[in-house]
């Protein structure tokens, strides 16, 4: 049974960061990079709709990934070792994980709203939240390579 | 730093290069054998007891 559990808290962990990544990947790959090419009457369909619906299920994503694998790591005995980079290969990985996951609720979040108009804020500020968040964004696209790496490589043995 | 976010390819490269760094400092900072290490000696084992 106890094993049963270890398995279904990972299987929450990988579907919880398949969502949270898939998301990040979709801003970055899909979203930032076809807005140019949006024609301007169209781009409240982004801004509007699709931008905060996207943004919900990306934040809980990034929370759910970080309390399930922080659960998965104290159930396997390794939290602190990890934490501490006794056990680098995976330490390492939860250390970027956990940069990203605040970079998204302490930067991403509180700057997206202002950029798509979801809190009050003047005219000056959309700009510099909307080019925080984006940048804020690429960086976590940039550490999503080596945490992914990390996760992969310590499931599988391999390092 | 700014102009390699603004790119996707090279922040995409960054990251790749980050994975490069962090399997080094990995490998350097771990004290013991590897589960890779361990099934190498294992298998170099193996064969001495064949030959």
């Amino acid at each position: 049974m106890e094993q049963f559990i270890v398995f279904f808290i990972r299987y929450l962990h990988v579907v919880s960061g398949v969502m949270w990544i898939g998301l990040l990947w979709y801003f970055n790959f899909v979203q930032i990079p076809s807005m140019p090419k949006i024609p301007d009457e169209q781009k409240p369909a982004i801004g509007k709709v699709i931008a905060p619906a996207a943004l919900f299920w990306f934040r809980w994503g990034a929370a759910s990934t970080v309390l399930f694998g922080l659960i998965l790591a104290w159930q396997n005995g390794y939290l602190v070792d990890a934490l501490i980079l006794k056990e680098p290969a995976i330490g390492f990985g939860m250390w970027l994980g956990l940069i990203m996951a605040f970079n998204v609720w302490f930067i991403i979040w509180p700057n997206q709203k202002i950029a798509l108009g979801l809190v009050e804020a003047n005219a000056d500020a959309k700009p510099k939240a909307a080019r925080l968040a984006m940048l804020t964004s690429r960086v976590n696209t940039m550490l999503s390579v080596p945490m992914l790496f990390s996760m992969v490589s310590y499931q599988n043995n391999f390092y | 730093m700014s102009k390699i976010l603004q790119s996707l390819p090279l922040t995409v490269t960054a990251g790749v290069v980050l994975t490069i760094i962090m399997a080094f400092l990995t490998d350097q900072m771990s004290t013991a054998p590897t589960p890779s290490e361990m099934m190498d000696e294992a298998g170099d084992q193996m064969q001495d007891m064949m030959h």
